[in-house]
């Protein structure tokens, strides 16, 4: 399943206002790492239903979005809890490590 | 020997897998690919390929869409998965993925590629995403008028460093080499000397990547007077070289140096019977897409020849109505070459028991295995596949036929 891809207003009112746990990839059309990282986190989406959202960023069509968290590169998956930024992971990641720092942030 | 998922299963899908990928799919052999992430390799990293014959100028992914649309066209399949294992110590080689599935071949075809080295260096690994880069087209954009250091001179280092120079105020690359002296090609080297935003930093490496949340600077240390100096910088782009992706093959009896490159022969051929090794994996020459292709065409032809060998012989062997006898011989050892004149005889004046199949150990080392053969000549007497007892050597031709009645 695809994931939901915000834009700077609903980003505010998933990530802020809200206060789920989630993560959102930051992410461009033409990025070949991307390609490769995007899947990894559709596939892991529905083991999360409920529990952990999932959502994408596109740096191009939302430059203020990732000039607020002052990236400097994609992809990068950054990771939210009661409306509060809380990690990154950036570059190639693996399941491993998505599901790892997951629980870690469920966690703390 | 159970059923086999399939004939030919190349493990990745850069341009050396897809080429072989359309041989084995053409030559009608149930042909497999295994690729990690998105099909084509390194080559979607290039932007612009102009060297690719019959393509005047195509973008690295373009031409990699060409090629595997060209695979799909011959009835290829695509798994989208990692292999983590391979157990190649049998005739059927064995192959496991990351998703926990398992295939089954005749032949294998390993065209995994290589990835970017890392230098290792303190502040590389922890500001990855935060200012260190490997990836221009991905990432150049994020430095709009900032200081970017490229570390490498290679191809990919300066044109990706010329690229960066679209975004940023100034690109500083650091060169191992002397002055004037760059790895690249000399069009791209004349491009990048008279590229304004571009400055060099000659006989020099980097040490540290400094900065606390994000990048703001490197530790240069020059080779020839040891001295160390720091450069400001908001990003780092580094492009020091390649590895082959083949640590998954560490176990597995393929020879490898001891940069974890594949040796192979003319065939394409690895140490183990029925693997090949094509592409960047390989030990070679030159790495571009034109000479990846010509590594996979030449294996899925050699890998079709082996399968039909081993078809062959499983058809005239195991299923011979006639009782095998399974000659081992090695060219090179007269013995063996005086044994099988003999052993040809006796079957005669017996009027052609036996069907006698020659081996040749020298090149069916893994038949010599799968019989458990150490010695030439020997004598492996079948009836309908199954061993019934081996021969002793013998000269004399009445003990051998003794041995046969």
């Amino acid at each position: 399943m695809p994931l939901e891809q915000l834009n700077a207003k609903s980003f505010e009112e998933i990530i802020y206002d809200n206060e789920e746990p989630c993560l959102v990839i930051f992410s461009r059309k033409d990025c070949h790492v991307c390609k490769n990282v995007v899947p990894v986190l559709e596939e892991l989406q529905p083991q999360y239903q409920d529990r952990v959202g999932f959502y994408y960023v596109d740096v191009e069509e939302d430059k203020n979005l990732f000039q607020r968290f002052s990236l400097k590169g994609v992809p990068q998956i950054l990771f939210f809890k009661g409306g509060e930024y809380q990690a990154k992971l950036a570059g190639a990641v693996d399941e491993d490590k998505v599901i790892d720092k997951i629980a870690e942030v469920l966690e703390s | 020997m159970g059923e086999l998922t399939h004939d030919l299963i190349i493990i990745g899908g850069g341009p050396a897998g897809l080429t072989a990928a359309i041989y084995g799919g053409r030559a009608k052999l149930r042909t497999l690919v295994i690729n990690k992430g998105t099909v084509g390799g390194l080559v979607n990293t290039t932007r612009e390929i102009v060297n690719y014959p019959g393509y005047g100028q195509i973008s690295g992914p373009d031409l990699m869409k060409d090629f595997k649309k060209h695979a799909d066209s011959f009835g290829v399949e695509f798994l989208g998965d990692e292999v983590v294992s391979v157990n190649f110590s049998k005739e059927d080689k064995i192959i496991s993925t990351k998703k926990r599935k398992e295939y089954t071949a005749k032949a294998v075809i390993i065209a995994c590629g290589s990835e970017p080295r890392l230098l290792n260096i303190p502040g590389e690994k922890r500001l990855q995403g935060s200012g260190v880069a490997y990836c221009a087209t991905c990432d150049a954009e994020f430095f709009e008028g900032e200081d970017v250091v490229v570390v490498g001179s290679g191809d990919q280092a300066i044109e990706e460093g010329m690229f960066i120079t679209k975004f940023a105020r100034k690109v500083t690359v650091i060169v191992l080499h002397d002055e004037g002296v760059l790895d690249c090609n000399k069009v791209s080297a004349e491009r990048a000397f008279q590229n304004e935003k571009m400055e060099f930093v000659w006989n020099s490496t980097i040490e540290e990547v400094l900065g606390e949340a994000n990048v703001e600077g490197v530790k240069i240390k020059n080779l020839k007077t040891g001295r160390p100096s720091e450069l400001a910088c908001q990003g780092v782009f580094f492009f020091v070289g390649m590895i082959p992706s083949t640590y998954f093959l560490k176990e597995s009896g393929i020879e490898m140096d001891k940069r974890g490159y594949i040796p192979v022969n003319d065939l394409m051929e690895t140490n183990l019977e029925g693997v090949y090794g094509v592409g960047d994996n390989r030990v070679k020459y030159l790495r571009q897409v034109v000479s990846a292709a010509g590594d996979g065409a030449t294996a899925a032809v050699a890998a079709e020849r082996y399968i039909e060998e081993l078809n062959a012989f499983r058809t005239s062997v195991m299923k011979s109505d006639k009782k095998v006898l399974l000659l081992f011989f090695n060219a090179l050892n007269n013995e063996s070459m005086e044994f099988s004149t003999l052993i040809e005889e006796v079957n005669q004046e017996l009027s052609e028991l036996y069907k006698v199949v020659k081996i040749d150990t020298a090149t069916k080392k893994s038949l010599a295995q799968k019989y458990d053969v150490k010695i030439v000549p020997s004598v492996v007497v079948l009836d309908r596949g199954q061993e019934i007892k081996r021969l002793d050597y013998s000269m004399d031709k009445e003990k051998l036929k003794a041995q046969l009645r």
